[in-house]
């Protein structure tokens, strides 16, 4: 590696260092909470033919899950300023309950674990894992 | 004739057209940023100067210097040599860009561009890691066979993705007669757009004739907003993860693979193909649309011709 090409790598570093501090400082923006209205809304964009008929919200407003009329599940998280989907038949999504929290992580790339914590949450990890239930 | 660096001395005002875009988007309320977005974004551009370095650029310059030798005639480097190599390399960009949307191979390299939500200047900037060797080769090199000088060749080539820095921006709205011809911030928020009324369309690097010539063309609609990104957006900002997910995918999905078949279209076939239709390719998805809000197909206006298919994952 030349020097020259350290010190234009030392330079660019610099520079996006400058671009994200004004970008964070100008635009302070908090993430918006999953909430049943935003995660709905957005599902209706990504999966217009999802109908949810029942959600579970978590109340740190990190993600929602909900079931479709067809058996479907859908995962709304957030990201940034911005929410994400995925849906999944309701074989193919595993969870994990402790202690209030429901711990889903998806397998796809580009997808990551989530935490949901709710009231529901135990109950919902018997619906996605029946085996739970016994 | 020279031919300078001109991404290198672009670097700069880069730089400035950032941080303007930063402060006129608060001033006018219009356009959004994220640090953590922008620093993804500004990571990945980083990465992909710097990852030639690691044997691409070197195998790049002797596959055309090798072309050249065996070029069907010399072409001058004169003014309208440079001209007409400007038009050749963007009928080129739109074909190897809209290859890029339509197989998967291509696919997984151009996701990384698409992968953000948002979109503003430093999205221009969201770069592959991978897939520049082979593209390149592949799609630069009858310019070269043809009698273009290589450095001709990459010189018009920087000057089609300067020209598409500044069109990443929501702050300019349209631009009157100037959309006829050339490749607008408009017309290039149509084609960042996971609408499916606007999926599949605007692939042109500088000129949107293109697109008007092949049937892909799509007017943005003021009553509906771009929502940028990709179909099944990603949950994270995590380079690495940007770079390679769609690698990944390939890779679980040949591993399951049972047929030559499905070898094919897992790797080559649409993004979004799958064997039994359990994923979407972009043509599903328009017609998942048009089916639930019960409207024609959004691209009825083309349909004569096959819609190219828009990522899907």
């Amino acid at each position: 590696m030349t020097s020259s090409l350290v010190i234009e790598s030392l330079i660019s570093i610099a520079a996006i260092g400058l671009m994200v501090g004004l970008a964070w400082f100008v635009f302070k923006t908090p993430s918006p909470a999953v909430t049943e209205q935003n995660a709905r809304e957005r599902l209706a964009f990504d999966e217009p033919d999802f109908e949810p008929v029942s959600w579970l919200i978590d109340r740190q407003g990190r993600a929602a899950l909900a079931e479709g009329s067809n058996g479907d599940l859908a995962l709304v998280s957030r990201l940034g300023l911005d929410l994400v989907t995925r849906r999944y038949p309701a074989s193919a999504l595993k969870a994990a309950e402790r202690d209030g929290v429901l711990t889903v992580a998806p397998q796809d790339p580009g997808a990551r674990a989530v935490r949901l914590a709710a009231d529901e949450a135990a109950q919902w990890a018997r619906k996605l894992d029946p085996s739970v239930a016994s | 004739m020279e031919f300078p660096d001109i991404i290198k001395y672009a670097v700069p005002a880069f730089l400035i057209l950032v941080i303007a875009e930063i402060i006129a988007a608060r001033v006018m309320k219009r356009g959004r940023y994220d640090a953590r977005d922008s620093a993804a974004s500004l990571a990945m551009g980083f990465g992909s100067e710097l990852a030639p370095l690691l044997g691409g650029g070197a195998i790049l310059a002797a596959v055309f210097a090798a072309a050249y030798e065996f070029r069907l005639m010399t072409i001058p480097n004169a003014w309208w040599a440079v001209v007409l190599c400007f038009v050749l390399d963007d009928l080129r960009y739109y074909w190897w860009h809209r290859i890029s949307h339509e197989r998967r191979w291509f696919w997984a390299s151009h996701v990384v561009h698409h992968s953000s939500q948002h979109y503003n200047l430093t999205t221009a900037l969201r770069q592959t890691w991978t897939g520049q060797v082979i593209g390149t080769i592949l799609f630069r090199t009858p310019l070269i066979f043809l009698g273009f000088h290589p450095a001709m060749v990459f010189f018009v080539g920087a000057i089609n993705l300067l020209y598409q820095f500044w069109i990443h921006t929501e702050l300019i709205n349209r631009m009157g007669p100037f959309e006829w011809i050339m490749n607008t911030p408009s017309h290039h928020r149509v084609h960042h757009a996971t609408n499916p009324k606007y999926l599949d369309a605007n692939y042109a690097g500088t000129l949107i004739i293109w697109d008007r010539l092949f049937g892909t063309f799509i007017e943005e609609d003021a009553r509906e907003k771009p929502r940028y990104g990709i179909v099944k957006n990603l949950g994270t900002f995590n380079p690495l993860v940007i770079s390679f997910h769609e690698w990944i995918g390939i890779a679980k999905d040949l591993f399951k693979s049972r047929s030559l078949k499905e070898v094919l279209g897992y790797t080559f076939g649409p993004p979004g193909w799958s064997p039994d239709g359990s994923r979407l390719t972009s043509k599903m998805i328009k017609e998942r649309w048009a089916r639930v809000h019960g409207e024609e197909r959004p691209d009825a206006a083309s349909a004569a011709t096959e819609p190219a298919p828009q990522p899907a994952e």
